[in-house]
């Protein structure tokens, strides 16, 4: 069964005539992998804020898990919520994901807005900042840590969610060969539970990812 | 080894809350950034150059303020308003909202001189006028000019390297800021999956980590200035 399917998608940003992404068309399946590559503008962080219905394409159609994502389904907050819960995304840039004062907050306040006990909430963000090897940094503030320490962090944050689709924009960007080896054991073992992943990679990075399909982007 | 719990399908019910005062920020935040970003408005591809529209501007509004002709105000006023007929109706009601406030305003704060002097009445109420029809002209100017034209004949006017400087830099980084709150309510929003009993706690988060960005833009700004010459003297700006 597909977890995502894009149907002819095109998109163009407002006021620009040119589109980003025109007629796209691909599949996941559930528990599947999808690498997408592409040169420096060819849409890749656009088609994410599709994926994560932050941005709705002009033409085409967007189903997750047999629904059709439209602007006025994401709408109705409580499909938003269930929607947001289930996708996870990490932006390119984790200086925009981290708005808490510290890291524990950070990490806690997915599994906090999930309405889990605190006793859960504590579990979690406890798992998650060990997962990550963030647990020495717990009351630090965000802002204060290296780039590759927010990025390991705004990944904590985004898996304390457990959503079941992982969206990662150049994951491996800005992380050291430890952070590296980490995460490739992390996103390793997160589809092996049967996850649905899609992240954006350079090539030197592809081999890192677990083996999927490869959606090449063209700048149009 | 990640955790048990990760390996399972969250399946529970969430509780309810409204996030849209996120949905809120990040629309008018957006709309706001884009406008700057992308402000071409109705400039037109042959459109009359900036620093012409400038220049007339400049002398409309002083032709304006010196006239006391109520039928040269009447004309302006059928003029202007003739050219803003033919927009879209939503840009003629932005532009016209902001006009009448900013009239509204001035007939407030003039209230207690006209009741303090009746005699005097009709030419505040000319003063009013005047006012709608110079912010009108502004926005006018405003929506059919982009930012980097308007600096460009600011600079053609010589008028100093600092000032133009520091409007081009305070139309980029309200651009690169707004992007930058936008981006944070975004991430706010995608992981506000329930309810957030610290709604305020994380709103103060954003306006801190937001002006923490900007003072670290600031700094790495000035320091990528030293480090291509600059010694604290704006000659050549």
């Amino acid at each position: 069964m597909n977890m995502i399917e894009v149907r002819n998608i095109t998109y163009v940003y407002p006021g620009e005539g040119k589109p980003v992404l025109k007629d796209l068309s691909f599949c996941v399946e559930k528990g599947g992998c999808l690498i997408v590559k592409g040169d420096n503008g060819a849409g890749k962080t656009t088609l994410f804020r599709v994926l994560n219905g932050l941005a709705f394409p002009v033409k085409g159609q967007y189903f997750f898990d047999g629904t059709e994502i439209t602007e006025k389904w994401l709408g109705v907050s409580r499909n938003s919520k269930l929607f947001h819960k289930k996708i996870g995304y990490l932006f390119q840039n984790p200086d925009t994901m981290l708005f808490c004062g510290t890291v524990y907050d950070e990490v806690a306040f997915g599994p906090r807005q999930m309405g889990l006990s605190d006793d859960e909430t504590d579990r979690r963000t406890r798992d998650c900042m060990e997962l990550f090897g963030i647990t020495d940094l717990a009351s630090k503030a965000p802002y204060h840590l290296s780039g590759g320490q927010k990025k390991r962090t705004a990944l904590a944050a985004v898996t304390a969610l457990n959503p079941e689709v992982l969206v990662l924009d150049e994951p491996f960007a800005g992380l050291d060969r430890k952070s590296k080896e980490l995460l490739k054991e992390f996103l390793k073992e997160y589809h092996e539970a049967g996850k649905t992943l899609i992240a954006a990679v350079h090539d030197e990075n592809q081999c890192e990812l677990p083996a999927g399909e490869v959606l090449e982007l063209q700048v149009v | 080894m990640i955790p048990e719990w990760m390996t399972l399908t969250d399946s529970r019910e969430l509780p309810e809350g409204s996030s849209a005062f996120a949905v809120r920020t990040i629309k008018s935040v957006s709309a706001a950034v884009g406008k700057l970003r992308f402000q071409q408005g109705h400039e037109k591809k042959y459109a009359v150059p900036a620093l012409v529209k400038l220049i007339l501007l400049v002398l409309f509004i002083v032709f304006l303020s010196l006239n006391r002709s109520v039928l040269i105000m009447m004309a302006y006023t059928a003029v202007l308003l003739l050219y803003l007929s033919t927009w879209p109706p939503a840009d003629i009601l932005r532009i016209l909202k902001g006009c009448l406030g900013v009239s509204l305003l001035t007939f407030v704060l003039l209230v207690p001189a006209m009741l303090m002097n009746p005699d005097g009445v009709q030419s505040q109420i000319l003063l009013v006028w005047k006012v709608f029809l110079s912010i009108l002209m502004v926005s006018i100017f405003n929506h059919t000019t982009q930012w980097n034209h308007i600096t460009a004949a600011l600079r053609k006017l010589h008028v100093p390297g600092i000032f133009v400087f520091t409007i081009d830099i305070t139309m980029k980084y309200t651009v690169a800021l707004g992007r930058f709150i936008s981006d944070l309510m975004t991430s706010y929003l995608i992981r506000a999956v329930g309810k957030d009993d610290r709604r305020y706690q994380s709103l103060g988060g954003v306006a801190g980590v937001t002006f923490i960005r900007g003072t670290q833009m600031n700094r790495e700004m000035y320091e990528a200035m030293r480090c291509r010459g600059f010694t604290d003297d704006y000659r050549g700006l």
